[in-house]
């Protein structure tokens, strides 16, 4: 396990070499939360709630989901590349896992995008926006637990696509597509309480709500003991669900590797 | 040696100089960290101070170690990058200066660099460069024919370049550079990661080729075989710095006087007491030695009559040093040429 | 004219040809660039399900808004693409062999890099987008009309790509400027896709004089639609973006010849 957090380590190091990127980064991550904000600021237009929902709750809705995007700010293009380059095979002779390894560098990657872009982002957005604190201590270590297991999900979602490059030639046209549905699905673009009934109940069978939706209502203090329960077994669900499916991708993809051989 | 006195200089290079700027990392942690608001850079003199000039039709070797400086050479004489200071005309230009009008005169083949696209064919890629270079349809199509016999390229030309081998796609690049009749031709590495028989094709041609067209050639490599087979002038850098500009010959004459003699002797115990030698081992078994010296201080006979007098020989070999190794010496500063 | 015709149609043979290789790759991506840019229309419209207007503005407006941004960034990618990925082009060594050719640097850039298929995605998006709105917020068409949209069409490419001369040019100093990018033209897209007066002060002042997007959509579609929010700026900005493109593309010009001599190369060897 410290062999893995060690890759996570180094990889977090190795982005700390663009020292342009930083500044910028924040930058960035600031502006996206801009533009919702003046979205959704000329929307509401002085309203103090719409359905419901308060205009802190949105804005803090969309906070939460951009601390989670950012943390998966990757390169997704990653397993594509060492496959055509045919340096897979080198890393298939390592002795670690591979996934693991990957899923530890993204998130030592994503752990950087978070310190050095996103929370600077959330202490400025703090003197312009309205921000919901959180309803209380549990609830913050709730949101973040189940942070993590979305981010999981968003990985492994990203895992199963890239890991069809054993088979198609490219799989950046598949990422683009996925990644437009995560954003809209999720609820990264427009938060789930505005969107319409039936895509919402639809979006109750897919794993998509368990990614930003999930965290965003615990911080809020939204879900009652049981859904707490239930909401946290169903990203597990998703988890093991998913990791499966990735699975039997990679090791068909493996397999086929072997038998072409590389 | 074609006629050296009356042929005009085509490329004339005074006193040239360029420097960059490189952002120095530190390491670690706090490092990292503190390279966020103090970065610290470094000058580094790429070229410093070369001057030479070469003939019309001259073939010549530019070598020296990796970041010498040749590549940053060629990439000024070939327009690419301004110089900080200095002069240099080429073909009766300044690259620099009038870039669009020179390269018009000049070929460029990148080794590490196909200028030909990866998904069409070479036929299909030279349809491009003859727009961009404007090549009269007659022109054209000589060249192509030429060239496609020349460099045998008529079974591969209208495959995919991603289905050739590498020195397949190589001769085709050779070929795209070449369409235009340049002048001048550029070869930047043509060789690397070629096995032999394509490397021995490509020798050829670019030989023959600097000998039937008159084509002034630079070739720079890390390949002495490159050198050895094509160039009559060498020209080596290291440092920024021209170490050498002279013919290959002199170089192997200026340290042709060393010898080795590997000897196998028949049994233990060996002592060898030679005073102008250097003796090591040849191979683990003791038998074997490697004895060097110079034919300045001892000759070849005396020093074969010294051993063969004190012990009883298996086998021997006489052996003049290799231009890799003379090269290597010159690089390591263990002689000076002048 | 001719010559650069030719060369303009034998670029674009063989950079189809070379696309085609992979025909299912091909149409996925279209349909990807296709789709990527109309979620953020999804997200639009189901949001305005909800609100009806933002600022006044209902949905076939916002959209007539928006189409003005995938018309003009369709035409831009064809002429403008090797500019946009120039970081590539530098790290890649692919600038070295423009620099060999006798061509005009921009000139081989611009006619060189065009990608047919994401132009395909955008530019079907913009018309579409353009053909189902126009209809709907009544605008009665007559021949200045025409001309002043194709003018605004013009002008809207040329800024953008004035402001990707503007990064190629920085590519000299420092290749990465992906970050720039993102900040300088991205995220101002995401912000012109929605009416300017929605925004404060400060990201307006950027729309209108850092970063013109506000006369590649903003100012030309108001001139279509009249809207009350328009009281709030003088009318004439309605007029110069024709103005505004040939400014800004002759800076960067500058900048670009400027910047030139600055160009290491890949490696120092």
């Amino acid at each position: 396990m410290t062999r893995y957090l060690s890759f996570a380590g180094i990889k977090f190091r190795s982005k700390m070499a663009y020292r342009f990127d930083y500044v910028l980064g924040i930058l960035n991550t600031l502006l996206s939360f801009v533009v919702y904000w003046s979205i959704y600021k000329a929307l509401y237009n002085g309203a103090s709630e719409v359905d419901g929902v308060t205009f802190s709750m949105v804005t803090t809705s969309f906070l939460i989901s951009l601390g989670l995007s950012a943390a998966f700010h990757k390169n997704e293009m990653f397993l594509q590349d060492k496959i055509k380059q045919g340096t897979i095979a080198n890393e298939l002779l390592k002795p670690v896992n591979f996934k693991l390894r990957m899923l530890f560098e993204d998130m030592g990657e994503g752990a950087f995008h978070v310190v050095f872009n996103f929370l600077p982002t959330v202490i400025i957005a703090c003197f312009f926006a309205p921000i919901q604190a959180p309803s209380g201590a549990r609830d913050v270590l709730l949101c973040l637990v189940s942070v993590i297991l979305g981010y999981v999900v968003l990985w492994e979602i990203s895992f199963i696509v890239q890991s069809w490059s054993f088979t198609l030639f490219s799989v950046w046209g598949l990422i683009t597509i996925k990644n437009v549905m995560v954003n809209i699905l999720a609820g990264a673009y427009i938060p789930m309480w505005f969107m319409p009934d039936w895509l919402r109940s639809a979006i109750r069978f897919t794993p998509f709500d368990s990614i930003y939706f999930t965290p965003v209502q615990l911080y809020l203090g939204e879900l009652g003991g049981k859904e707490i329960v239930f909401h946290f077994a169903r990203q597990l669900f998703w988890i093991t669900a998913l990791w499966a499916v990735g699975e039997y991708f990679w090791r068909s993809g493996i397999k086929k590797l072997v038998i072409q051989g590389g | 040696m074609r006629t050296m006195q009356t042929a005009k200089n085509i490329i004339e290079v005074n006193n040239l100089c360029k420097t960059f700027k490189i952002h120095k990392r530190a390491t670690g942690f706090k490092g990292a960290l503190k390279d966020i608001f103090h970065p610290t850079y470094e000058w580094k003199k790429a070229v410093d101070n070369v001057s030479f000039s070469i003939h019309e039709g001259e073939m010549v070797g530019f070598i020296g170690p990796n970041g010498a400086g040749k590549s940053t050479t060629i990439k000024m004489l070939s327009g690419i990058l301004y110089p900080d200071s200095g002069d240099m005309q080429v073909a009766g230009y300044v690259p620099y200066k009038q870039r669009k009008e020179y390269v018009a005169n000049i070929g460029v083949v990148f080794g590490q660099k196909s200028q030909i696209s990866w998904d069409l064919s070479p036929l299909d890629s030279y349809e491009v460069i003859r727009h961009i270079y404007r090549i009269p349809p007659k022109q054209y199509k000589e060249n192509l024919a030429r060239y496609t016999e020349l460099l045998d390229m008529g079974s591969f030309i209208r495959q995919p370049v991603r289905q050739l081998s590498l020195g397949q796609r190589m001769r085709a690049d050779i070929a795209a550079a070449l369409l235009h009749s340049p002048k001048i031709v550029f070869f930047d590495e043509p060789t690397i990661g070629i096995d032999v028989v394509g490397k021995d094709k490509i020798r050829k041609f670019i030989r023959t080729l600097n000998q039937t067209d008159n084509i002034t050639m630079i070739f720079t490599t890390h390949d002495m075989q490159d050198i050895v087979k094509t160039c009559e002038r060498l020209i080596i850098i290291d440092d920024g710095q021209k170490l050498y500009d002279g013919s290959l010959e002199n170089v192997k004459k200026g340290y042709g006087s060393s010898r080795i003699i590997e000897a196998e002797f028949e049994s233990l115990p060996i002592s060898l007491d030679l005073s102008h030698a250097v003796v090591s081992d040849a191979d683990n078994s003791g038998l074997k030695k490697r004895i060097a010296f110079s034919t300045d201080e001892v000759s070849v006979n005396e020093m074969m009559s010294a051993l063969m007098n004190t012990h009883n020989i298996k086998d021997v070999s006489i052996r003049e040093p290799e231009i890799d190794a003379i090269i290597r010496d010159i690089y390591e500063g263990r002689i000076v040429m002048n | 004219m001719r010559d650069i015709l030719s060369l303009f149609f034998a670029y674009a043979k063989s950079g189809l040809k070379s696309r085609f290789q992979y025909k299912l790759d091909a149409i996925v991506a279209t349909f990807a660039v296709f789709l990527r840019e109309a979620g953020g229309i999804i997200a639009m419209y189901l949001a305005l399900l909800k609100f009806d207007t933002i600022n006044n503005w209902n949905i076939d407006e916002l959209l007539f808004l928006f189409s003005l941004i995938f018309i003009t960034y369709g035409i831009f990618i064809v002429f403008f693409m090797a500019l946009r990925d120039f970081s590539d082009w530098i790290r890649h060594g692919d600038f070295d062999r423009v620099m060999l050719r006798p061509r005009g640097l921009l000139t081989q850039l611009v006619l060189c890099g065009a990608d047919w298929l994401a132009a395909l995605g955008h530019g079907t998006l913009g018309i579409v987008l353009f053909v189902i709105s126009a209809s709907r917020v009544g605008i009665q068409w007559n021949p200045a009309m025409a001309v002043y949209y194709i003018i605004a069409v013009i002008s809207g490419v040329l800024i953008q790509g004035a402001i990707f001369l503007f990064f190629s040019s920085i590519s000299f100093y420092v290749v990465e400027t992906g970050s720039l990018k993102e900040i300088f033209y991205w995220n101002m897209r995401k912000f012109a896709i929605y009416p300017l007066s929605i925004y404060n002060r400060f990201i307006q002042s950027i729309l209108i004089f850092v970063v013109p997007f506000a006369f590649v959509n903003y100012f030309p579609a108001q001139f279509f639609l009249r809207k009350a929010d328009m009281a709030a700026y003088p009318e004439w900005l309605m007029y110069i973006s024709p103005v505004v493109g040939v400014t800004l593309y002759l800076l960067a010009y500058s900048f670009w010849r400027f910047s030139l001599r600055f160009y290491k190369s890949t490696g120092n060897g």
